[in-house]
């Protein structure tokens, strides 16, 4: 309430005072963060206004330097104005207070990101001279800055693939010419249809392997442990199995198979076709492909058999919850096959399967027992048929007798 | 079946002389014999073994024979969907959250259950067809024309009553396939013109919701029941008066005496309940899991007998004129005793038959055209 | 119920009779069974199932049996959940449902935490997830302990 009108009476009081220098601009102009530079300068004021530093005493001069008491664009401008800093002083800028361990404690926020930003791919070309390689401002934004959270922010889980895909997805950015779909593949990618379709924020985006500030493609050998952070259970079979193993230098990762950016969803079936890829001609090991695939195919069709029959269990209606139960565990298992076949090793596969399997049998059995059961219902009808058929044997014998007795 | 108690010789003090100093027996027995048991007048005046003996020893017709067999078929059906409508409803609870699951229980936990449930919904398949073959009977052998027109109008509303009954009833186990085609029976009313509106507005909207499922039950468990016995007493009042159809030239028409009678519906009921029993334990209705009113599972149809007005209201190109005209056949329907008074001769009598064949084609037609057409 | 002769029958009592008699009476008990029959169906099917109650709350054995932090994993039906004891008097009923894909999951009583076998999805006893790719909470269910014994509330 009361703010408003202390900056109403100074934007009059202005007014009165410069009349004759001052272009009309409205009492918002000016305001604790921005001071007088607004007045010039709406467009960035507005923009910054609304940043996550506006609030919290970050002013224009912070970057720019200059006097935001001054009204005279000489003075504004005048000793220690830096004006729009040069792209190689952005990060050195950003880490005067970003680096400051005594400033961003109250936020909780790291101080590493200038050095993380040095060891990046963007900070060592730029450190080489790069000019057109990225800043803090090419994806965090210069004025309007916005907290991560913010749904609004470019550096926001849903906004990162854009926000890197400004450069990393056109054909402008010079080189890695290779890489240019990369967008394109990871938004046809199993990852951003978690993101974007499910919503799953927990999903992963460009950051979650390439790093934040740090950002560099994953080493060769690296890749399974990137990967590995969210899929434990594959890599800790996949660590344990024979492909683990470089050879010659080159060693089947998760990209191998899966690809890198476009990742699909797993499909099983794959376990079949996947060996092709490197071991063409080698009959042993698509061998062992198709001994996967064929593990678990048989254990799954046992457990989808077992699922049509408790389907049709309920329609009747039988009890059926504990089946229900009961094929919940066996998919448990399948699922655990999946991963477990990242050891390229049947045995292990065959230790899940195996199991989901004898659940998948046993269920089949039981339910078949049931329905036997209640085919028994049908020679209790033959007999209520006989007894029904005296039972009107009985009825018309006293019907005859009443009219005999007419 | 309530038997009219046991005759031994009379005046000795009984229980049954000391009810009959408190109460008119003899007017509780005649209203009794008003739901098909016997439709000889009664003098309630008369003790009730008075009465009895002379019931017993009055000679009526063999009603339990060849076509009319069909109205007692509807008084025993009934019985036995109050049975077991009864039994069902001590288990049932009309809510939409409990509705599926309470029918799951009397289903698949309660013993006998399934059973009750199995012979209910068979029963309710039966009655709709006993109903409407017999009105067609009635049709063709032209027993609504004077002095006939009430029992004409008592069929003709216990057809609708058992329509509405079946409707009704389908909803309340709050199946997927069931709910579904209760949405869809509904979308049908709400497209007949003018009648359309005021009934979903009786059956309580458009939506398909706890206030519709609450309607439908009180419907199905108190309201249609009510009507359909009002309706049942009135046609058996009227037999009283007009007597029984004296169809075609004189047949076996040696009377009987009442105990045969009796004998005979108490045959009829044994071997419709085995009839019963076996489509129930050979055909029982499945279950598709509890009904969400946010998913539609695929195939779902309405009811059988909605297709044809489906395919008259909703597929055709001027449904309105289309609904007219089928409100027109109903309103016929109702008014064919006013209109065929007139006697008859055989020429216009063979006409009127052909007509009323040629309705029902159209009807069958439609209904296998609306069944073919849900198909896709 | 059999409609009785309301005359008797007017013959000498010899042995065509007799016979006759006793096939009425015969006749009669035998269609008396239905009676039975229908007794008996109607009779199981009114029995008031108790059990009703009973399978919403479902007992998971007695307090005393459980080590602190102990966790058991209780097989109900299509809702298996863990009841995992904090402190002395403290029991909490947690899914044992993994909110991924639906597998069933490990109990870790050392580090308190649920896992999941197939994509190491681990949830703390107060259902967060903690890491991997579950995208919800898991549902805990009421607890109570009535005369010793742990009762939840599924």
């Amino acid at each position: 309430m009361k703010t408003p009108l202390v900056f109403l009476l100074l934007a009059v009081a202005t007014l009165t005072a410069h009349a004759q220098t001052v272009p009309p601009a409205g009492p918002a102009a000016i305001t604790a963060s921005s001071g007088r530079c607004g007045v010039c300068h709406p467009a960035e004021r507005v923009q910054f206004e609304k940043s996550r530093h506006a609030p919290e005493g970050v002013r224009c001069v912070s970057c720019h330097g200059g006097n935001d008491r001054s009204l005279d664009a000489g003075a504004a401008h005048g000793a220690g104005f830096r004006g729009r800093p040069a792209r190689q002083d952005i990060p050195a800028l950003c880490a005067t207070c970003h680096s400051d361990e005594g400033r961003m404690r109250p936020y909780n926020l790291p101080v590493d990101q200038y050095a993380l930003y040095q060891t990046s791919g963007h900070g060592q070309r730029l450190a080489r001279g790069d000019r057109q390689v990225a800043v803090c401002s090419d994806c965090h934004g210069a004025h309007e800055i916005l907290a991560p959270h913010d749904p609004a922010s470019s550096v926001n889980q849903l906004n990162i693939p854009q926000t890197c895909g400004r450069c990393h997805g056109s054909r402008a950015m010079p080189g890695a010419r290779e890489h240019q779909d990369v967008l394109k593949k990871y938004q046809s990618s199993v990852h951003a249809r978690a993101l974007f379709e499910q919503g799953n924020l927990r999903a992963p985006t460009c950051v979650s392997c390439h790093g934040v500030h740090g950002a560099n493609p994953p080493n060769v050998g690296d890749v399974d442990k990137v990967c590995g952070q969210c899929h434990t259970a594959e890599r800790r079979y996949y660590t344990s199995g024979g492909h683990a193993v470089a050879r010659g230098g080159r060693r089947p990762e998760c990209a191998s198979c899966h690809e890198a950016h476009g990742v699909q969803a797993a499909r099983p079936e794959r376990l079949a076709s996947s060996c092709a890829v490197c071991h063409a001609g080698d009959a042993r090991r698509l061998d062992l492909g198709r001994r996967l695939w064929t593990e678990y195919r048989t254990a799954a069709a046992e457990v989808d058999k077992a699922a049509a029959l408790v389907a049709k269990a309920d329609a009747i209606p039988i009890q059926t919850e504990d089946y229900h139960a009961r094929i919940e565990e066996a998919h448990t298992y399948l699922r655990e096959a999946l991963p477990a076949a990242h050891s390229v090793q049947p045995e292990v596969v065959a230790g899940f399967t195996t199991r989901a399997r004898a659940v998948g049998e046993e269920v089949q059995k039981e339910l078949e027992g049931k329905f036997a059961n209640l085919r028994q219902h049908r020679y209790v009808l033959i007999a209520f048929w006989f007894y029904v058929l005296l039972t009107l044997f009985v009825l018309k014998r006293f019907r005859d007798q009443a009219a005999r007795n007419r | 079946m309530n038997a009219p108690g046991r005759q031994g010789p009379p005046a000795r003090g009984g229980w049954v002389d000391w009810l009959e100093q408190r109460v008119n027996l003899s007017e509780i027995f005649s209203f009794i014999t008003h739901f098909g048991l016997v439709y000889t007048p009664v003098d309630t005046q008369k003790p009730v073994r008075e009465v009895l003996r002379e019931v017993a020893a009055e000679p009526v017709p063999r009603y339990a024979h060849g076509a009319r067999v069909l109205g007692l078929l509807a008084a025993i059906l009934f019985g036995l969907q109050i049975v077991t409508g009864v039994l069902l409803a001590y288990y049932y609870r009309p809510t939409p959250e409990a509705a599926f699951e309470s029918t799951r229980t009397i289903v698949r936990d309660l013993p006998g259950g399934w059973f009750i449930h199995q012979v209910h919904a068979w029963g309710s398949w039966l009655l709709v067809a006993v109903i409407v073959l017999r009105l067609l009977r009635l049709f063709w052998e032209g027993l609504y024309r004077a002095p006939r027109e009430v029992l004409w109008w008592c069929a003709v509303a216990m057809t609708w009553v058992v329509i509405q009954s079946d409707f009704t009833g389908r909803l309340l186990t709050w199946d997927s396939h069931t709910y579904w085609s209760t949405v869809r029976g509904l979308e049908v009313v709400w497209a007949i013109p003018i009648a359309g509106p005021i009934l979903a507005f009786l059956l309580g909207g458009r939506t398909v919701n706890a206030d519709v499922l609450i309607r439908f039950y009180v419907l199905h468990v108190m309201v249609l029941p009510a009507f359909y016995a009002a309706f049942l007493y009135l046609t058996f009042a009227t037999l009283r008066r007009v007597g029984l159809s004296q169809t075609g030239p004189a047949r076996d028409e040696r009377p009987i005496r009442y105990r045969e009678h009796l004998y005979s519906m108490t045959m009829l009921t044994v071997g419709l309940f085995a009839i019963l029993v076996t489509l129930a334990t050979l055909l029982p209705l499945r279950f598709h899991g509890a009904a969400d009113p946010y998913v539609t599972p695929g195939g779902v149809r309405p009811p059988w007998y909605m297709l044809a007005p489906y395919v008259l209201l909703q597929r055709l190109p001027l449904p309105w004129l289309s609904g007219f005209v089928m409100l027109a056949a109903a309103f016929a329907v109702l008014l064919l005793p006013l209109w065929l008074r007139r006697d008859e001769t055989p020429g216009r009598r063979l006409r009127i038959r052909l007509a009323g064949a040629a309705v029902l084609l159209v009807w069958l037609v439609l209904s296998v055209l609306g069944a073919l057409l849900e198909r896709r | 119920m059999p409609i009785p002769e309301d005359r008797p029958i007017h013959l000498p009592a010899s042995g065509p009779a007799d016979r006759r008699r006793f096939l009425t009476v015969l006749s009669q008990t035998f269609l008396a069974l239905w009676g039975l029959g229908a007794a008996a169906v109607v009779g199981a099917y009114l029995k008031a199932p108790e059990k009703r109650e009973a399978e919403r709350t479902v007992s998971a054995g007695l307090l005393a049996d459980y080590r602190v932090g102990e966790g058991r994993l209780v097989r109900h039906g299509v809702t298996p959940f863990y009841v995992v004891r904090l402190d002395a008097t403290r029991v909490l009923a947690l899914s044992a449902v993994c909110t991924h894909v639906r597998c069933i999951l490990g109990y870790e009583p050392a580090r308190r935490t649920l896992v999941c076998p197939c994509h190491d999805g681990r949830f703390d006893l107060s259902g967060n997830v903690l890491s991997g790719p579950p995208p919800r909470p898991l549902p805990s269910y009421p607890v109570s302990v009535r005369a010793g014994e742990i009762f939840v509330q599924v």
